[in-house]
């Protein structure tokens, strides 16, 4: 608490920001629980608890990469090179394990640390080279994902034993395995975010960086740190991903970014920085999942399914920003 | 000083991963056992042992014998022309069968996990079947023994799963005789000495990297002289395989006497290559490919054989093998099963239904089929 004192821009920014963003949360969470009720009437099936549960456990991969991302963006970064991540990740586990022979157990560790390397590299680029994130990570994208293809030789890895499969397909407690990890995490990243001097040092650096900096704030590391975080997450997704679908391919995780981004973006945060929540995510992340699976169920294609995701991120970031604009203009 | 730790490290992950790759394998082939034809056209290989029924079985499925049946199919991805031509198989039986409805719906790109979400999808909106042609053999695997589980009846096609994820295959043609068609018609027409490469969808689509593997064992076997440059990845994406193609003529410039198209998109992409780069009749190009996207190349002498069979029939097929299941007239241990117009298709390898023999589009006969 005492160190949260001595730094005196969050406190401004806590009395702006959470204002608006309440209302945006609120509204999107309305919306949602309207989507679900009109769904839930077209398809009896839509709104089981079997299915819901199910629902998380697809969404969960997606999920673990759109916490650290909302931190990324929140500070006006982005980290486009997260599904490339998850194919090296998902590689690595596969060959460490197999090829190297290294005990299952540490080709998981080896994996996650190699996620975490390759988001630290951005990192460190991003931070000391000051290459806009941007471009170093449209740059890892291919070069991440060409490291997947070539270190696999398009060998896919398979036949895991069958422990390994538990966080990918079986249940504890009643609920899918993934989906509590998923649960951990989102706490763990809310209370970072919300509660934590690291938390407050995002929106200062999203709101305006040079600011931040003459306060004496550790911008660089607070950088560093989130872009390994992304990294580290997305090998965690990968783990996750490869337990699921029992095998190891190196296009595995292809488009996973603009997933996670629509994710965030449609939660509230704001690309611009500065703005955004954990919990704005969430509720980004069951809608779109949740959309798209209750448009499925209730018999529209794969292609108008797209269409219909495409027009709700339109329409809420237009609210989103004309709610803000009135804020403003008061 | 930690910019080059990072940079030390990915360098040793490359090497790990470019020793590790040393390999005489061709690439984009995979790592099961091959089983290449007999080289002489007429002498036909030794059946191979019959084996017993391998396939899965759905837990407590409902008794819809004679009934109407609602399935759903899942191609790899929809849109391209090779999978609307097994869509239009599959209605026409829903046609002939008359109690049977099927709709297709699936991912627009070949993503395994997109593929795994339509059909766990469908098992939740419940359906009687689920007809699929699979991504991936081993990731399709989980959610089909779930949709088996929850009293779902299981067909593939085009591309199978592991086998006791779904009751029946329909096997289109046998990997081994496409392989074979394959390679004796490069070698017919590009020379038995000659060096040839090949642009694929991507290294882990299973049917390609089979058919791969199949031709590498059989060239091995009959075509030894022949030489392989190189495999290219172009998706399933027309544009990118043009590119891929014209970059492989570029490269290997006189070297190259021959390309492999191994998918219905790669090989009209890489005889339009050819043509645009004039050289019709120094680069042969033999292929995987619809007759109608090969017409304006065959007639125009670039291209002299098209490697396929009637995916319009395997559609058919499938859909009366799924009727077979449901009606209990196809059980673990048959020989054969009734296909409609296509008479008896044969059992082959357990739990595989075997369409025929793959067939060749030339110029004296692809004028008589339309799609």
């Amino acid at each position: 608490m005492s160190a949260m004192s001595e730094i005196p821009l969050p406190q401004a920014a806590k009395r702006v920001v959470p204002w608006w963003l309440l209302r945006h949360e609120t509204m999107l969470a309305a919306i949602l629980l309207v989507a679900l009720i009109g769904l839930g009437g077209l398809n009896s099936r839509f709104l089981t608890l079997d299915n819901l549960l199910n629902q998380g456990r697809l969404t969960t991969e997606v999920g673990l990469i759109a916490l650290p991302m909302t931190f990324i963006i929140i500070t006006g970064g982005i980290d486009l090179s997260v599904g490339s991540i998850v194919g090296l990740c998902a590689i690595l586990l596969g060959y460490s394990w197999k090829i190297f022979g290294f005990p299952l157990p540490l080709a998981i560790g080896f994996s996650l640390l190699v996620g975490a390397a390759a988001g630290f590299l951005n990192g460190i680029v991003i931070t000391k080279v000051k290459v806009p994130p941007l471009i170093m990570t449209i740059a890892t994208l291919a070069l991440y994902r060409g490291l997947a293809e070539g270190i696999s030789q398009a060998r896919s890895v398979r036949g895991y034993p069958e422990w390994f499969y538990f966080i990918g397909q079986e249940n504890l407690f009643g609920v899918p395995a993934q989906l509590w990890l998923l649960l951990i995490a989102i706490v763990v990243s809310a209370i970072v975010l919300d509660r934590t001097t690291f938390g407050r040092t995002l929106y200062a650096i999203g709101n305006n960086e040079t600011a931040a900096r003459f306060s004496g704030l550790p911008v660089d590391r607070v950088k560093l740190i989130i872009y390994t975080l992304s990294g580290l997450m997305a090998g965690l997704s990968a783990c996750v991903l490869v337990s699921r679908v029992t095998t190891t391919r190196s296009d595995m995780g292809i488009g996973y970014e603009l997933d996670v981004i629509a994710a965030v973006v449609l939660g509230g945060t704001s690309i611009f920085g500065g703005v955004g929540t954990i919990w704005g995510t969430v509720v980004g992340l069951a809608m779109i999942q949740l959309l798209k699976n209750g448009l499925a169920l209730t018999g529209v294609k794969g292609d108008a399914t797209i269409i219909v995701i495409g027009a709700v991120l339109i329409l809420s970031t237009l609210v989103a920003s004309s709610l803000q604009r009135k804020r403003e203009g008061v | 000083m930690k910019l080059g730790l990072a940079v030390a490290f990915l360098g040793a992950t490359i090497l790990a991963g470019t020793a590790s790759a040393a390999d005489k394998r061709w690439d984009g082939a995979d790592d099961l056992p091959v089983n290449p034809l007999a080289c002489s056209a007429g002498e036909a290989n030794a059946a191979p042992a019959a084996k017993p029924y391998d396939g899965g079985k759905p837990t407590n499925a409902a008794d819809k014998a004679g009934k109407p049946i609602t399935l759903v199919d899942v191609p790899k991805l929809i849109g391209i022309g090779y999978f609307n031509a097994t869509t239009k198989g599959m209605q026409e039986a829903a046609k002939a069968l008359g109690n049977v409805t099927v709709k297709t719906d699936g991912p627009t790109e070949a993503k395994i996990d997109e593929q795994i979400k339509f059909i766990d999808n469908y098992i939740t909106s419940g359906v009687d079947g689920i007809l699929f042609a699979a991504n991936d053999p081993v990731a399709i695997a989980p959610v089909l023994k779930k949709a088996l589980s929850k009293g779902i009846h299981v067909v593939g096609y085009d591309a199978n799963s592991a086998p006791d994820a779904r009751e029946w295959f329909v096997n289109q043609a046998e990997f081994n005789g496409i392989a074979k068609a394959m390679m004796d018609s490069m070698a017919k027409e590009a020379g038995e000495d000659k060096s040839f490469a090949i642009v694929t969808s991507t290294f882990t689509t299973p049917n390609q990297a089979r058919w791969i593997a199949e031709m590498w064992a059989y060239a091995q076997k009959c075509h030894p002289k022949l030489k392989w440059l190189e495999t290219v990845e172009a998706q399933e994406d027309n544009n990118l395989s043009f590119n891929q193609a014209t970059t492989l003529i570029n490269k290997h410039g006189d070297k190259l006497a021959g390309l492999f198209g191994m998918t219905s998109v790669a090989t009209p992409a890489s005889a339009e290559a050819v043509t645009k780069a004039k050289l019709c009749g120094k680069v042969a190009v033999v292929g995987l490919a619809t007759p109608n996207a090969m017409k304006p190349y065959v007639n125009a002498d670039c291209v002299k054989s098209v490697v396929l069979w009637n995916p319009v029939d395997l559609g058919y097929a499938a859909t009366y093998v799924m009727r077979a299941v449901v009606d209990g007239s196809l059980k673990p241990g048959a020989t054969s099963v009734d296909a409609g117009k296509l008479g008896k298709l044969n059992v082959v390898n357990g739990s595989e239904i075997l369409l025929g023999s793959p067939f060749i589009f030339t110029k004296q006969n692809i004028k008589d089929f339309d799609f």
